[in-house]
């Protein structure tokens, strides 16, 4: 009776020290790893986007009973995501600095039935320029970037100077804009453009090609570690606190293994068979069994997207403008004090957001070769939702590009995916919706009690 | 002075109406509707009220022709566009009431929101003509084309080409009837139904295929592409695809032509310029083509009628024998869905593949043959209808 008595209290004590020790190894343990994931420097939210990506991409690839997770259809999705992602980089400054553009979409609409009429009716029945004439196309592209930075003027001047608020400003543009469209080709839908500039269609021939992905991929893996190394050594210089050995390193060998995971992934995606027998009879190649495989490698719009989002990360983090921007948003009377011209750099994001319009509107165009009323109708909640799942906040200060990229292609792959395993459009706007909640909810949450980062 | 002026316009004005009546009391052994009297016509005002001008054919074809019907008549025409808005049409109806309409031809936005504005223009004793889309209201006159024919024509042009294989059906905005019923009960009965029951034709995007949010070409396109990617992780190949307009078609090509899959046959409905085109580029093989100048004349005809104070049963329209209703020029009775009889003229529609693009260019059409010829060379479909 007695022992019994005495052994069950110690027996369960010992237990529950046992867990309590369990407990503090684990949780020292995920101290440590967390401590490890400063010394990185990774942008925790980035980095929590990338998994929120995968899971979403694994979870329908396993829906799909692994028909999903192939080059062919992550290649579709990122072309989808594109046109989006691109307003997205630039509406991250709108946002950032305290402001809003609703008026991106028309915009995008109104470039796109330019470029249709540029290269069907006005360049060649208009200015003579005929469908012989070299680099159409640039001349095209050319027009339609300064519409769109001449919208972006007019609206950022209305509000950097006039100082009418935004919301009201770009709601109007937003209306006027589309009505305008409508002007443009009296309702109708205009096809036909330039064959090089539909090569921004992003289809087999709107591809880079198998060699030349090899390169991109290799150079973008050489740049990575030549800026980790740069950026280390200018730390040095200065004395600032470095990262250790091991996390440049460890970082320096995870963005190569991406990249050319990626590029090896691309290359994954061959030309349509059809289209490979075309070009291997007007070639004189002999097909092997099964025909040509030629890699189509990434795509001429992502190619694009790469590019703007270079830039305008270099201008958000490494130029005057991108600081005065963020110095802005984080407090306006500051910086107006501080002697930043507040002004002239609220409507130069709206220019810049113009100009993002129009290369956005000349993918969407070239998807379509032409143009119809409807192009960019609601892009400017897509753009809005990427830019907020992807970490911007409208108390304004705060957001990166990278991250409104990511909140793109998480949108575009919910969609895509749904509509892959044939989900009808309710069904994927209920998604979205719920995606965006929680994703801002998790982003608040964690900033909130995270404090310290 | 004046007054002799006054006397002398007077009598102008009296003997233009006496000639235009006369003209049309000879003109057409049918023409009774629109032999109205010379004094009923000249206040015989016809409003027309539509839910927008977005869509090039209101304008360039419905607008001028039930305009011109009305004015060789003597009657006034007036209209408004209420920009796809149903609170802002219920205003405009009120307007035009109050303009001293005689005669309320409505393309609604809304087949039942539009109703207080109905019941307004019965209060003032006004008729209503329901103009290409029904209104669910006992006492309206339904003229339209066949939307039921028009996918009857779409699947029957499609099936013929390609009797078994593996189908895509592209379906427009899921709150729209014609999208969701009228259009698919076509398909059905020119057989794809049974075709799909005895496994000749297998459909490849489920079993109700793909709706497009608001009819949207860039949004078929992007659904198109997801469609032609699972068939191509599936092993499938896509032998013909069914669209129910020519925007979602037009989003079809998009993503035909950016995936390099080649142009299986595709239907459509509209006879939009780019559509036409297409269907001369072989891009497209059917576009159902709903003559909207025709359907304008009969509308303008049968509100020169009801002017008249004649009953909607006693009314007769005169238009082209290719649109023209199989019942014949007299009205119909129609049942809505909502189980209500209505009289109506229901129009048919025309399908239109390479080998009849001339019937369009001929029948003055605003797309023009310069238009649908554009790009197309001698050994595409379209070479021949184009004079190459």
């Amino acid at each position: 009776m007695t022992n019994v008595a005495d052994t069950a209290p110690s027996s369960s004590q010992s237990g529950a020290s046992r867990w309590r020790r369990l407990l503090r190894i684990l949780g020292s343990a995920w101290e440590l790893l967390r401590l490890r994931f400063a010394q990185t420097e990774i942008d925790l939210r980035v980095f929590g986007m990338l998994v929120a990506l995968a899971i979403i991409l694994l979870g329908f690839n396993v829906l799909s009973d692994g028909k999903f997770f192939v080059p062919n259809n992550m290649v579709t999705l990122a072309i989808h995501a594109t046109s989006v992602a691109i307003i997205a980089t630039g509406m991250v400054l709108i946002i950032v600095s305290r402001n809003i553009d609703l008026s991106v979409g028309s915009l995008t609409g109104f470039v796109a039935m330019s470029y249709a009429l540029l290269m069907t009716d006005w360049l060649p029945n208009v200015m003579g320029i005929g469908p012989d004439f070299p680099f159409r196309w640039l001349i095209a592209l050319g027009m339609g970037i300064g519409i769109g930075a001449a919208f972006g003027t007019v609206q950022g001047f209305i509000v950097a100077y006039i100082g009418v608020p935004s919301f009201v400003v770009t709601l109007g543009g937003l209306l006027s804009i589309r009505g305008a469209v409508w002007y443009l080709s009296n309702g109708a839908a205009v096809t036909g453009l330039d064959p090089t500039f539909q090569l921004l269609n992003g289809g087999a021939e709107g591809s880079i090609g198998g060699t030349l992905t090899w390169v991109v991929g290799i150079v973008g893996c050489i740049a990575v570690v030549a800026l980790l190394a740069n950026r280390r050594r200018q730390r040095r210089r200065f004395g600032f606190p470095v990262r250790p050995v091991w996390a440049t390193i460890a970082l320096g060998v995870l963005a190569c293994a991406a990249i050319l995971g990626l590029t090896y992934f691309a290359n994954g995606n061959y030309w349509p068979a059809g289209l490979a027998h075309q070009y291997a009879v007007a070639h004189g190649i002999t097909e092997p069994d099964g025909g040509l495989k030629i890699s189509a490698g990434f795509p001429i719009p992502i190619m694009l997207l790469i590019g703007v989002t270079l830039v305008m990360t270099w201008m958000a983090n490494r130029r005057s403008f991108g600081r005065y921007v963020y110095a802005f948003g984080g407090n306006p009377d500051a910086a107006e004090l501080a002697g930043i011209n507040t002004r002239w750099t609220i409507m130069k994001t709206f220019i810049l957001m113009g100009v993002l319009c129009a290369l956005s509107a000349a993918v969407a165009s070239a998807r379509l070769n032409g143009a119809t009323l409807d192009i960019g109708v609601s892009y400017e909640l897509y753009v809005i939702a990427a830019a907020v799942v992807g970490g911007t906040s409208f108390a304004g200060g705060i957001g990166t590009i990278p991250g409104a990229v990511l909140g793109a292609f998480v949108m575009a792959s919910l969609k895509y995916g749904l509509s892959f395993l044939g989900v009808n459009s309710p069904g994927q706007n209920v998604a979205a919706g719920i995606v965006l909640i929680l994703a801002v909810a998790f982003d608040a949450y964690t900033r909130r009690r995270g404090g310290r980062r | 002075m004046t007054s002799r002026r006054l006397a002398a316009l007077l009598g102008v004005g009296v003997i233009a109406i006496a000639g235009c009546s006369a003209n049309n009391n000879t003109g057409g052994s049918t023409g009774a509707s629109t032999g109205a009297s010379a004094s009923t016509s000249s206040d015989c005002v016809v409003a027309v009220s539509l839910n927008n001008y977005q869509q090039p054919r209101w304008a360039a074809a419905d607008k001028p022709n039930i305009q011109k019907v009305v004015e060789d008549a003597g009657g006034k025409y007036i209209d408004a566009d209420a920009n796809l808005s149903n609170e802002q049409q219920l205003t405009d109806v009120d307007t035009l009431i109050s303009q001293g309409a005689k005669v309320l031809i409505l393309l609604a936005q809304d087949t039942t929101a539009i109703l207080p504005a109905v019941q307004k223009a019965h209060d003032a004793g006004i008729p209503v003509i329901a103009y290409d889309r029904l209104i669910e209201d006992p006492d309206i006159l339904y003229i339209t084309f066949d939307n039921v024919k028009v996918g009857e024509a779409e699947a029957k042009a499609v099936l013929d080409k390609v009797p078994t294989g593996n189908y895509v059906l592209i379906k427009g905005d899921p709150g729209d009837p014609n999208a969701s019923t009228f259009l698919p009960q076509g398909w059905d009965n020119a057989g794809l139904k049974d075709k799909v029951a005895s496994g000749d034709i297998k459909i490849l995007n489920g079993p109700d295929g793909t709706f497009t949010d608001a009819w949207a070409t860039e949004t078929a396109q992007a659904n198109m592409e997801a469609i032609i990617d699972k068939a191509k992780a599936d092993g499938n190949t896509i032998d013909a695809i069914l669209a129910e307009n020519d925007s979602t078609a037009l989003g079809v090509v998009g993503a035909l032509t950016s995936k390099s899959y080649g142009f299986p046959p595709l239907s459509g409905q509209d006879g939009d310029k780019a559509n036409l085109n297409n269907v001369a580029l072989g891009k497209q093989y059917v576009d159902v083509w709903k003559n909207a100048n025709e359907l304008g004349k009969a509308a303008g005809q049968a509100a020169l009628g009801l002017c008249d104070g004649k009953s909607m049963a006693d009314l007769t329209i005169d238009i082209g024998a290719s649109v023209a209703p199989t019942a014949g020029n007299s009205p119909t009775d129609f049942t809505t869905p909502g189980n209500k009889t209505v009289k109506s003229f229901i129009l048919q529609p025309t399908p239109i593949t390479a080998d009849n693009l001339g019937d369009v260019m001929s029948a003055g059409w605003w797309v023009t043959k310069d238009d649908i010829c554009t790009g197309v060379k001698a050994s595409d479909p379209g070479g021949k209808a184009c004079g190459l």
